[in-house]
């Protein structure tokens, strides 16, 4: 074996006595977690989705369950009882033609 | 009927690549950032060690390392580095600051270098294995700068010499001359042949 030969090999025994290297501690480690945790990036959280905001008059509309034709209904039958309420009795109020006009042409007619 | 091969989370996060990790990290999972750490930081102190040869610094270097990891995680481009190649890159940058800005230690490393020996393998034979490794440890500090973070990442950490010049940000043909002369580096440093000593560092 020449000398290169030898101080190659040598150098190769020195290696491998190098090669574990210097342990780190716990207490290194633990300050590298607590950097680790510090830099954490926050996971993306679900944003809620908000329903589209109506107004208060839709609000009240749907709550109440009716239709709008419904709803005229209700107002009508609430503002106006005494325009609507007739009898058939004409001598006490009025008459159809009151209402239907047209509805006494055929006395017309009859004359 | 099929055996199932049970695999515990442990050690799919043992199998999981240093890039997976990173990206995990990224997104929140500090499980996948303990993990990533304990493979790279004992790397990276041991790498340091050797280089600057103090231990407090190497843990500076080391954390300074990892936090540069962490802030770039989520900027991460998949497939371009591998996360090890890119953390001794950074790790070497910091170390060479460091040596530069060290003055008195250039002044005459040969000093530093144990008693010299006529024959090296002689003197190896002799050695315990602590003795070897301190006398290594010695030795690599003789070299200089470059030569010795070449023979580091070659023949200590095991690396290519193409991931050592994507390390080194150098061509393969300089880090195949920085090892060979860093190698004659230490056989003349450790026996005693200050004249085969070369000073220059490329």
């Amino acid at each position: 074996m020449t000398r290169d030969q030898r101080d190659d090999a040598a150098l190769e025994a020195l290696f491998d006595a190098g090669r574990d290297g210097p342990a780190v501690t716990d207490d290194f480690m633990a300050r590298l977690a607590a950097d680790m945790e510090n830099a954490l990036p926050q996971p993306d959280l679900p944003t809620p989705v908000k329903p589209p905001r109506r107004n208060w008059l839709a609000g009240v509309f749907a709550a109440s369950g009716l239709s709008g034709a419904a709803l005229a209904g209700v107002w009508i039958g609430f503002a106006m009882p005494q325009t609507l309420e007739f009898t058939t009795e004409t001598e006490a109020g009025f008459e159809l033609s009151y209402l239907l006009p047209g509805a006494d042409l055929g006395s017309v007619f009859d004359e | 009927m099929g055996m199932e091969r049970k695999i515990s989370p442990a050690a799919l996060a043992d199998e999981a690549p240093d890039e997976a990790l990173l990206v995990a990290f990224a997104n929140g999972d500090g499980r996948a950032g303990r993990d990533l750490l304990a493979r790279l930081a004992p790397m990276l102190f041991g790498y340091a060690t050797r280089v600057l040869g103090e231990r407090s610094e190497a843990e500076d270097v080391v954390q300074e390392t990892m936090m540069r990891l962490w802030k770039i995680a989520p900027d991460w481009r998949q497939g371009e580095a591998k996360v090890s190649t890119w953390a001794y890159r950074v790790a070497a940058n910091l170390c060479t600051d460091r040596l530069r800005r060290r003055k008195t230690r250039a002044a005459s490393p040969i000093d530093a270098v144990a008693e010299p020996e006529a024959d090296l393998m002689s003197a190896v034979e002799v050695m315990t294995e602590k003795d070897r490794a301190e006398a290594l440890a010695t030795a690599l500090h003789a070299l200089p700068e470059r030569q010795r973070q070449a023979v580091v990442l070659r023949h200590l950490e095991g690396f290519s010499n193409p991931e050592i010049a994507r390390i080194m940000d150098i061509g393969v043909e300089a880090v195949e001359s920085l090892t060979a002369r860093g190698k004659r580096g230490l056989k003349a440093a450790l026996s005693g042949r200050k004249e085969e000593l070369g000073y220059g560092d490329d």
